[in-house]
């Protein structure tokens, strides 16, 4: 009982979480747009483009997690789920912009 | 580790791949435009091609960022020692009576040494 107290009051370093999320989102975002610019030289239409987003977040959540280590990401993170879930729809619309950019280049034009 | 020369020519390679396999696509447009075919699917080395340059730029964004800092608040102390903690500049005495001693003066240190 005592033990399960003194879990629950984790002091976390505020500036060591900024710099970390800092990182994700950078990352996150670029993923997007260049995720976004391989689905526009694929050629995706319709769903698949949106599955294709799916599959391309989800592979680089995974490449997060396993560069913050499978055992050790709870030193760097406070959920995983966020890592994946945080402002996905403000990524989807980069992605929406790479993506239809990218197609009109190359196989409209 | 920070960002490394091998990192950024990870990251440029995997543009590079990107640029050509875009520029690969769009000669195949050419292609069938001019050949009045129509557009079903990419050649798959085209494909393979922009997939694999995919992966290599997130792989390469991801190691260019640099490490993550640990979160929890005691790990940056852990390091340091508690010399560095009890330094307090604004207690430094430095008009203490010793300059006022007749034993220790700065002409006594000079003789001796």
């Amino acid at each position: 009982m005592a033990n399960k107290i003194k879990n629950e009051f984790v002091a976390y370093s505020e500036p060591a979480i900024r710099t970390n999320l800092s990182i994700v989102e950078y990352c996150r975002t670029s993923v997007a747009a260049v995720s976004g610019c391989t689905a526009g030289v694929l050629g995706l239409t319709g769903l698949y483009g949106a599955l294709f987003f799916v599959l391309a977040v989800t592979t680089f959540w995974f490449m997060l997690i396993f560069k913050a280590g499978i055992d050790s990401w709870k030193k760097y993170f406070i959920s995983r789920k966020s890592l994946l879930l945080n402002g996905i729809f403000g990524h989807f619309f980069t992605y929406i912009l790479c993506w239809t950019f990218i197609y009109g280049m190359v196989h409209v034009y | 580790m920070p960002a490394t020369f091998v990192h950024r020519s990870i990251l440029t390679i995997g543009f590079l791949s990107l640029f050509h396999a875009a520029y690969s696509a769009a000669q195949h447009r050419s292609y069938l435009r001019l050949n009045d075919l129509d557009f079903t699917h990419l050649p798959l080395d085209i494909f393979i091609q922009a997939l694999g340059a995919l992966f290599i730029i997130m792989y390469g964004v991801l190691n260019i960022t640099g490490d993550f800092k640990e979160i929890k608040a005691s790990a940056e102390l852990e390091n340091k020692s508690w010399e560095t903690f009890r330094n307090i500049p604004s207690f430094y005495v430095f008009n203490h009576r010793g300059g006022k001693s007749p034993a220790v003066t700065k002409t006594s240190l000079e003789e001796i040494e």
